[in-house]
């Protein structure tokens, strides 16, 4: 199944906030962290070691989620740190979409976009 | 002179009518003595009965763990923070210390904007991870309390114990620089354990020297009446004073 198709059975704005942000597992580990723990101000590595993921991995995903307006960095004497946007739509939307995520439904749905994102990706190289 | 309650049945009156304004108090006990339990009561009931916003900064445990152990107690943490009366920040040690230095970081704007007047820092003994040497965690520990009542904050921190029962109640520095120290300790008697609460240090005031029983009941921590004829608490296997007294002074 295409994955123009797998996503438009979801709500619209969601499906669009999922097909343009949504391209990685860590990315989507990072929202539901900061997402129940929202006022969580913190470095790359100490919110790699929160997901348990590698922190290379974590700081590519983080700089292309503060990119998309999902995430603000900061600079505290120099030191990067990262948290959920203070712009009340983008949070709220987030919240949309892990909501969303409980359901199984939308849930394999999601994964079957990041798997094929994934893909996309790797074929890049 | 004006004190800040922490609203714990019978801690009040062990710190002869609460903390000083703007003092910084080191809690420290072994897991599951009830630190946290103690600065989230402090929190909260700074807000709900004594109208003063709070922060709750936390270096390792989500504070979604914080909004769920309140919740058991009757807290609504999510709430008050939607009301802008806290806040529960997951940061870094070095990271806060940092905010704490600069000008209009987190704590301060917290300070300015939503007049939060108490913080807990839990736990502080996450600051050890960013110092080689004693006398560098020293200076850190000096600048970050100071910057703590430059905000003039009232403020807890706790600091975990390394030893579950009893164990070396050794000089730490921190305990030299804070304006109170409270011990949490478990004790054993009579094949139970025990939690045991005793104020070793109140700069400037008076303080209940007993060692108190203290409860984690459904309505939070409660503090009850001191442990009789007993000696040796805080070596957490206290003996029955005439043991001890026939050992010293009958059987030499």
């Amino acid at each position: 199944m295409e994955e123009e198709q797998f996503l438009e059975s979801i709500d619209p704005e969601l499906a669009e906030f999922i097909k343009a942000k949504i391209n990685s597992f860590i990315k989507w580990d990072i929202l539901k962290i900061l997402n129940s723990n929202p006022h969580t101000v913190d470095t790359a590595e100490k919110l790699a070691r929160q997901c348990g993921r590698p922190v290379e991995n974590v700081i590519k995903n983080l700089e292309e989620m503060v990119r998309d307006g999902l995430l603000e960095i900061h600079l505290v004497a120099g030191i990067p740190v990262y948290s959920l946007p203070k712009d009340e739509k983008t949070r709220q939307l987030i919240d949309k979409f892990l909501e969303a995520c409980r359901n199984r439904q939308v849930r394999v749905r999601v994964v079957y976009h990041i798997l094929k994102s994934q893909e996309v990706r790797l074929g890049e190289g | 002179m004006e004190r800040v309650k922490t609203g714990i049945p019978g801690l009040d009156e062990m710190l002869s009518g609460g903390f000083y304004p703007g003092s910084v108090n080191l809690v420290e006990g072994a897991p599951g003595t009830g630190k946290s339990t103690l600065g989230m009561q402090f929190i909260y009931n700074g807000i709900v009965k004594f109208g003063e916003p709070g922060l709750l900064i936390t270096f390792e445990e989500f504070p979604e763990q914080y909004y769920r152990d309140a919740e058991n107690f009757g807290w609504d943490f999510r709430r008050l923070e939607k009301e802008g009366l806290l806040k529960v920040i997951m940061t870094s040690p070095e990271i806060l210390k940092l905010d704490l230095e600069r000008v209009s970081g987190m704590v301060e704007q917290a300070v300015l904007e939503r007049g939060v007047k108490r913080i807990v820092v839990d736990s502080i003994t996450h600051f050890e991870q960013l110092a080689s040497y004693p006398t560098e965690l020293r200076n850190l520990e000096y600048s970050f309390i100071n910057a703590l009542k430059r905000l003039e904050l009232t403020a807890i921190l706790t600091r975990e114990s390394p030893t579950l029962l009893g164990g070396e109640m050794g000089a730490y520095p921190l305990s030299y620089m804070v304006d109170s120290y409270i011990l949490l300790r478990y004790v054993e008697i009579d094949s139970r354990i025990y939690k045991a609460i005793l104020v070793l240090k109140f700069r400037g005031s008076d303080h209940a020297k007993d060692i108190r029983r203290l409860e984690i009941t459904s309505n939070g921590i409660e503090v009850l009446e001191r442990f009789e004829g007993r000696e040796g608490l805080m070596s957490g296997t206290p003996r029955r004073m005439a043991e001890s007294f026939v050992e010293a002074f009958i059987r030499k």
